[in-house]
């Protein structure tokens, strides 16, 4: 049972059409990975799933509630963990957490319970009273998660939540995301880090200008992209004709240029490189770094738009 | 309810924590309140002076508290965070009405009663009346402040709305200084601005002494006025993204 579907989903900013059709859905209970590029439309897609922003075109239904005709309905069944802390600075982080409680329809008596629940949830119980203005970044973060788990939502959509903090803090939060799967509770997790996804996401959706270009169980996309390598070479001093010789050898699907790197995709990496190796040298390039990825949803997002997802 | 009264007192929290805007809510007021009491008590100038301060402040706080405190919860985030919570517009709009109409309401009261006790006003009448024609000014001002909030998206915006409305409104509108021969266009300001209304209402109150069925024309305007810019503003919510 998918407890929210998306289905030709249209959200234009004056001609720039943010969000271009875009359909998928998400299942009960998994926790869901909306992965793609800067700009794709994923912040859109959800401000329209959450009812902050209104759909050109296109139907969003949670648990079958229509979002744009019962949206408190809706929007009862939803929490929300916004990509910068939306949080009162100057209340404690009990206060703050009883507010959005409060707010989302919790009475007094299942308030308390609910407040250090999810304290604990995010590993907060010690700093219940400080204020949040007090708090590090990470800090914020963590409490920002515990605001959308409050009122125990069914679904709980988190919008890039590792992005701009330090390696410690972003353990931490993928840490309390997988763990959410013991409360029953559904998970949208969106990212343009692919590691992320593949660490946390059971089935994904990749996005690009506004569309999703692919859906599917983690497995099922790797399946997909797996018939090519993703090969990495690391040049000191990189040339046009270096990748458009390269681009001709026969088994290289394509060729991407990233600062200093190529990347090649191709379905036989151990007899593209040598050639490969031998073409750069030809044309005077330096071998400084070669890798060799298994297939990975990055190298499916390059096979399927011909763009890296982050540059 | 519960959820209106929890905006209202996250937002009462919120201004107590800052003690500068406190001052400028009362101390400054306070201060030019005590300078108009230096004014010839005849004539019903001392009243014009004073009760325009109170309009005239009351009216600035509004407009700018009201865009001001919408402002940082949109900085914030939290402002997204309680629309997309199942709490509805009115319930919403009911929270920011009641904290706003709540400040503006104790910071009148604090003028009213410094005039008579501190500064030695000779008033003793009306005052039922007075908190009638308060509670209606207040109402039309928290509704145009809320209904004006939605549009303003920088602090620069909020000062010059609030210096337009207060300025033409109470200026124009012939709060301080009664117009003589008015032009057409400010009688119909005259006519409009609830800051004109209830200067003049409280002024009648305080040295006439008259009956609240006679104000009843400016209590009606200033109510209806509230009223509909309160629907606007909830209109505009619903419409907005
Ligand atoms: N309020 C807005 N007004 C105008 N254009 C907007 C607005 N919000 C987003 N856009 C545009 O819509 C497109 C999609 O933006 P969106 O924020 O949804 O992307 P994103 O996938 O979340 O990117 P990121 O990874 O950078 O967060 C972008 O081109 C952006 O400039
Ligand atoms: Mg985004």
């Amino acid at each position: 049972m998918a407890i929210l579907e998306v289905k030709d989903l249209k959200k234009a900013f004056g001609s720039r059409q943010a969000v271009n059709g875009a359909s998928f859905s998400v299942r009960e209970g998994e926790i869901f990975g909306l992965l793609g590029p800067n700009g794709a439309g994923k912040s859109t897609t959800l401000s329209l799933v959450c009812g902050l922003l209104k759909a050109n075109a296109g139907k969003i239904l949670i648990d079958g509630w229509d979002i744009a005709k019962d949206g408190v309905k809706a929007k009862n069944l939803i929490g929300i963990v916004p990509q910068e802390p939306a949080l009162y600075p100057m209340l404690s982080a009990k206060a703050n957490l009883r507010f959005w409680g409060t707010i989302n329809g919790l009475n007094s008596d299942e308030l308390e319970k609910a407040v250090n629940d999810v304290l604990k949830v995010v590993g907060l119980e010690d700093r219940a009273e400080g204020k949040i203005s007090k708090f590090s970044g990470g800090m914020k973060r963590r409490l920002n998660i515990a605001a959308g788990l409050i009122h125990n939502p069914r679904l709980l959509i988190m919008d890039e939540p590792t992005v701009g903090i330090d390696p410690q803090s972003r353990n931490h939060i993928l840490e309390t995301v997988k763990n959410l799967r013991n409360r029953d509770i559904t998970v949208i997790y969106t990212s343009h880090y692919v590691e992320e996804v593949e660490y946390l996401c059971d089935r994904v959706a990749i996005m690009d200008n506004g569309q999703i270009i692919s859906e599917g169980t983690l497995s099922e996309l790797l399946e997909q992209g797996s018939e090519y390598q993703e090969l990495t070479i690391k040049l000191n001093s990189f040339s046009e004709n270096i990748q458009s010789s390269i681009q001709t050898l026969p088994g290289v699907e394509k060729t991407f240029s990233l600062d200093e790197k190529l990347k090649i995709i191709t379905s036989n990496a151990e007899k593209i490189l040598p050639m490969a190796f031998e073409t750069i040298v030809g044309n005077g390039g330096i071998v400084s770094e070669i890798k060799i990825h298994k297939p990975n949803l990055e190298s499916l997002f390059l096979k399927l738009t011909g763009k890296a997802l982050r540059n | 309810m519960k959820k209106t009264l929890a905006i209202v007192m996250v937002g009462i929290r919120q201004m107590l924590a800052d003690p500068v805007y406190i001052m400028f809510l009362i101390g400054l007021p306070i201060l030019m309140t005590w300078v108009m009491s230096f004014l010839p008590v005849e004539g019903g100038m001392y009243e014009m002076a004073t009760l325009g301060v109170l309009v005239m402040f009351v009216a600035l706080n509004i407009i700018t508290s009201a865009g001001g405190y919408i402002l940082e919860e949109k900085q914030n985030g939290t402002w997204n965070r309680i629309l997309t919570s199942s709490t509805s517009y009115w319930n919403i709009m009911a929270g920011y009405f009641i904290k706003i109409f709540f400040m503006a309401f104790m910071q009148a009261t604090i003028l009213l009663l410094s005039s008579k006790y501190l500064f030695g006003a000779p008033w003793n009448q009306g005052y039922f009346e007075m908190i009638i024609v308060l509670i209606v000014y207040i109402f039309a001002m928290t509704g145009l402040g809320l209904f004006l909030a939605g549009f303003l998206k920088s602090q620069g915006q909020i000062q010059a709305v609030a210096m337009a409305v207060v300025m033409i409104g109470t200026m124009l509108g012939g709060v301080f200084f009664p117009i003589e021969n008015p032009s057409t266009v400010i009688r119909v300001i005259a006519s409009i601005s609830p800051q004109s209304w209830a200067a003049n209402a409280l002024k009648e109150i305080l040295t006439v002494g008259v009956s609240l069925s006679s104000l009843l024309t400016p209590l009606i305007w200033m109510g209806a006025m509230g009223m509909l810019l309160l629907i606007g503003g909830v209109v505009k919510l619903q419409m907005e993204g």
